[in-house]
C-alpha cells in the first residue's frame, strides 16, 4: 500500500532472522541441556560450582579479568590452545550450563583460564599473583589487586590464608597480609575452573 | 522496483521556497539538538580520559600516573568505562542529535514540543551517569558493552523508546512524496537499536539465558550495535551531506538499494566472529563469517554510490573540512569492512583471535569510520543551529590530521605487534610471558596514538565550547559551495520502496 509500510516490513523482517537464529535459537536449546552420565561410573558432569565459586564470578565481573582473560579452548585446528596446555580438550556449551555468567573473553593478554585450577591447586600461588603479578612471574601487564587484602594485626595464631610475602613489600612485624571475603571467593573461583571430565560430544584431543 | 527520478540540483545559490521551512526546522529542533551534542561531547571528554589511563595501565600497571591500587580507577573498570561512554555517550548521543537533526530536515516537520526530546536527552544523561559509576564501583553485568546494571538498561530504554516512538511518527507525518536515503538508514536506526537492546538486556538481565546462550546474544549484539546502530546513523549522514555539499543528486537509486537492504540482511549476523572457535554450534559461526564476507557487497555498493556521486569534486576535499571529514570516514568504512572480512577468515583468526589485530577493527569502526564522519556532521551542523561561525579554523584542520595520523599510528602499530603476538601465541614453545615482552614497544606507541587522539577530542571540544560561548565575527569564507546548495532538498535521489 505504502511506501514507508513495505520500509518497516523489511527492516523488521530481516533483522528477525538474525534474532531467531543468534538469540531465540541457543536460548532455548541450550535451556534443554542436561549433564552427561558416564556408562561404566554412572559419574555426572558437568557437576557445577559451589556458592563461594558463584560469589567469585561476581568479583571476577567487577574487576573486569575477562578483558585480558580468555575461557575457551578452540578445537585443534582452529588454534593451538591444546598444545599451549590450557585444556586437553575443546570447551562445548555443556561446560558452561551452570555457570550463571560466562566469561569467554576475546583477549589473551593474560592466559587462559578455562582450566587454571587444574593447573594450579594452591590458593597460596592465586594470592601471591594477586597481590604482587610483578614478584611472581614478571607478568609485565598485569595489575596488582591490592584492595582484594587487608593488612591486620595478627592475633594468636598467624591465619592460614596470610600472603607469604617478602622484601620490601612485607608487611611489619606483628602484621599479616590476609585476602578479604570478595579475595577468597575471586580464588574460590578461580580454583573452581576446571573442565577436566570427559564429554562425548568433545573428546580429549590426539596427536 | 522503480527507477529513480534523478533530480537536477536546484538553482544554485539562489534560496528556494524550502529555505523557509528549513530554518524553521533548524530553528525548532535546536534545544533537542544542540542538548544532545553537549551531552555527546561531554562524554567523549570523559571517555577520553579513561581511555588515556586504560592504555597507560597496560603498558605501565605500576606507574603511579595510572593509580595502581584504587580499585575504581584499575584497568578492569577504567577500561568498561571508557568503552561505555564512548559508544553510549559520545557515539549514542551524536547519533540521537545528528538523526533528530536530519530526520525532521528530511520530512519536513518541524518539531511542534522539544519537551519529549529534551526528556529523553536528560533521562539519557542520567543513565549514562549511574552506569558509568555502577561500573566504577565494581557493579557490573561482566558482559561486554552491555556492562551496565539492569536498572540503568531500562532508564536508558524509557529514553532510547521515547526516540524511536518520535522517529516512527515523525516518518509517518512526513510531507507527501519522496522518502530519502538517508531516511530508511535512519528509520531501521533506531528502531534496531531499541529492539536489539531490549533483546539483549531482557534476555541476560531479567530472564538470564543459560549458560552458553549468554555469550551468543552478547555477541550477538555487539555486531547488531555496530552494524545496526552506529553505522546506519554514519551512513544516514554520509548519504545527506555527501550529496548536499558537492551539489549532485545520488548516484545510482539501485546501488544505494542494494547497501541497504545488503546491510539490514547481514548486519545482524557478523557478532558472532569475535568468539570465533567458542562453544557454540558450528553452523553459527559459519554463518557469521559468511555474513562478514557478504557484508562487502552492500560495502562496495555504498562505496560506488559515493565515489560516483563525488566524481569531479575531490577538489573539494581539500577546502570544505565538512567533506573531508565525511568522505575519509566514508572511506575508512570501506576499509574497516574489508579488514573484517579478512580477519574472520577461520585460517586467518587462528593467529588474529585475542590478539591487538581483533583491536584494529574497533579503531577503524569507532574513532575512524563514525567519529570522523560525526565529526563532519558537528562541523556542519552546529553553525546552522546557532547561526554563528566556528572560532578558528585552524583547530579544525588540526582536529582532522590529529586524528588521522593517531589511527595510523594505531593501526600500524595494532596489526604488526598484533601479529607478533599471534604467532607468539601459536606457538606452544613461547612462554606467555615472552609474548607479553614482546608487546613493549608496541605499546609504547599505542600510548602514543591514544594521546594523540585525545588532544584531537579535546581540541574538538574546545571548539565546541567555543562557538557555544562566543558568537565569532561572520566571516565570508569559501564554503559557498555548501551554502549555495542549502535549499536543494532533491539533490538527494528520491526514492521508493518496492
Amino acid at each position: 500500500v505504502n511506501k514507508i509500510t513495505g520500509l518497516f516490513f523489511g527492516i523488521f523482517f530481516l533483522f528477525g532472522i538474525s534474532w531467531l537464529g543468534l538469540v531465540a535459537y541457543p536460548y532455548l536449546t541450550f535451556a534443554g541441556l542436561r549433564q552427561s552420565k558416564d556408562d561404566s561410573t554412572g559419574a555426572l558432569a558437568p557437576m557445577g560450582n559451589p556458592g563461594t565459586a558463584t560469589q567469585g564470578a561476581r568479583v571476577y565481573a567487577a574487576n573486569g579479568c575477562f578483558y585480558c582473560h580468555s575461557q575457551y579452548i578452540r578445537e585443534k585446528d582452529e588454534g593451538n590452545d591444546i598444545d599451549r596446555k590450557w585444556g586437553t580438550r575443546r570447551t562445548v556449551a555443556r561446560d558452561y550450563m551452570f555457570d550463571q555468567q560466562v566469561f569467554l573473553g576475546t583477549s589473551r593478554l593474560g592466559a587462559d583460564l578455562s582450566n587454571v585450577g587444574a593447573r594450579q591447586k594452591d590458593p597460596q600461588w592465586f594470592y601471591q599473583l594477586l597481590y604482587n603479578p610483578h614478584s611472581m612471574s614478571h607478568e609485565v601487564s598485569m595489575p596488582a589487586y591490592r584492595w582484594l587484602f587487608e593488612t591486620r594485626e595478627i592475633q594468636g595464631q598467624p591465619s592460614s590464608d596470610a600472603v607469604k610475602l617478602q622484601g620490601s613489600i612485607a608487611p611489619p612485624a606483628g602484621y599479616e597480609v590476609v585476602p578479604t571475603g570478595e579475595g577468597k571467593a575471586l580464588v574460590e573461583y578461580l580454583l573452581s575452573l576446571k573442565k577436566d571430565y570427559p564429554l562425548p560430544e568433545a573428546p580429549e584431543a590426539t596427536e | 522496483m522503480k527507477e529513480i527520478p534523478i533530480a537536477e540540483p536546484d538553482s544554485r545559490g539562489e534560496p528556494s521556497s524550502l529555505h523557509g521551512d528549513l530554518s524553521v526546522i533548524d530553528q525548532s529542533i535546536r534545544t533537542p539538538v544542540l542538548i544532545f551534542f553537549g551531552s555527546g561531547i561531554f562524554w567523549l571528554v570523559v571517555a577520553s580520559f579513561f581511555y588515556l589511563l586504560s592504555s597507560s595501565q597496560i603498558h605501565t600497571p605500576t606507574a603511579w600516573w595510572t593509580f595502581p591500587g584504587i580499585a575504581s580507577l584499575s584497568f578492569g573498570r577504567a577500561y568498561p568505562a571508557f568503552l561505555n561512554c564512548y559508544v553510549y555517550g559520545w557515539a549514542t548521543c551524536a547519533g540521537f542529535g545528528t538523526g533528530i537533526w536530519l530526520l525532521s530536515r528530511l520530512t519536513g516537520v518541524p518539531l511542534r514540543n522539544p519537551l519529549a526530546l529534551i526528556l529523553a536527552a536528560a533521562v539519557w544523561n542520567i543513565g549514562m551517569m549511574t552506569g558509568v559509576l555502577s561500573i566504577l564501583g565494581g557493579a557490573t553485568t561482566g558482559r561486554e558493552l552491555l556492562e551496565f546494571p539492569i536498572e540503568t538498561a531500562f532508564i536508558l530504554f524509557l529514553a532510547l523508546a521515547t526516540l524511536g516512538f518520535w522517529a516512527i511518527t515523525t516518518i509517518w507525518n512526513r510531507k507527501p512524496g519522496a522518502t530519502y536515503v538517508s531516511q530508511w538508514y535512519l528509520l531501521g536506526a533506531f528502531l534496531w537499536f531499541a529492539w536489539m537492546y531490549a533483546t539483549a538486556n531482557i534476555a541476560l538481565g531479567v530472564t538470564p539465558a543459560p549458560g552458553a546462550a549468554q555469550p551468543a546474544i552478547n555477541w550477538w549484539y555487539v555486531g547488531c550495535l555496530v552494524d545496526l546502530w552506529l553505522t546506519p546513523i554514519a551512513l544516514a549522514i554520509a548519504y545527506y551531506l555527501i550529496p548536499k555539499i558537492v551539489g549532485r543528486p545520488i548516484y545510482s537509486y539501485r546501488l544505494a538499494l542494494i547497501g541497504f537492504w545488503g546491510l539490514a540482511l547481514f548486519g545482524g549476523w557478523t557478532g558472532l566472529t569475535h568468539i570465533n572457535g567458542g562453544p557454540l554450534p558450528a553452523w553459527m559461526f559459519t554463518a557469521s563469517i559468511m555474513a562478514k564476507v557478504l557484508m562487502l557487497i552492500p560495502v562496495l555498493a555504498i562505496a560506488v554510490n559515493f565515489h560516483r556521486t563525488m566524481k569531479g569534486s575531490f577538489g573539494g576535499l581539500r577546502d570544505n573540512l565538512v567533506l573531508r571529514f565525511i568522505v575519509t570516514g566514508a572511506w575508512v568504512y570501506t576499509v574497516y569492512s574489508f579488514v573484517g572480512s579478512i580477519l574472520s577468515a577461520r585460517s586467518i583468526a587462528q593467529f588474529t583471535q585475542f590478539t591487538f589485530v581483533s583491536l584494529d577493527q574497533i579503531q577503524l569502526g569507532l574513532f575512524g569510520f563514525y567519529s570522523l564522519i560525526l565529526f563532519g556532521a558537528f562541523y556542519y551542523i552546529v553553525p546552522r543551529l546557532l547561526n554563528r561561525q566556528w572560532l578558528f579554523d585552524k583547530l579544525m584542520e588540526t582536529h582532522f590530521w590529529l586524528v588521522v595520523v593517531g589511527l595510523g599510528l594505531l593501526l600500524v602499530d595494532f596489526t604488526i605487534g598484533g601479529l607478533i603476538q599471534g604467532f607468539g601465541l601459536e606457538d606452544p614453545q613461547v612462554p606467555m610471558i615472552a609474548v607479553n615482552d614482546l608487546l613493549e614497544p608496541f605499546l609504547a606507541i599505542q600510548n602514543f596514538g591514544a594521546l594523540l587522539l585525545v588532544v584531537a577530542n579535546l581540541g574538538f571540544a574546545m571548539a565546541f565550547g567555543l562557538i557555544l560561548l562566543i558568537s565569532g565575527p561572520v566571516k565570508v569564507r569559501p564554503i559557498a559551495t555548501e551554502q549555495s546548495n542549502e535549499a536543494s532538498e532533491s539533490t538527494e535521489a528520491e526514492v521508493s520502496v518496492a
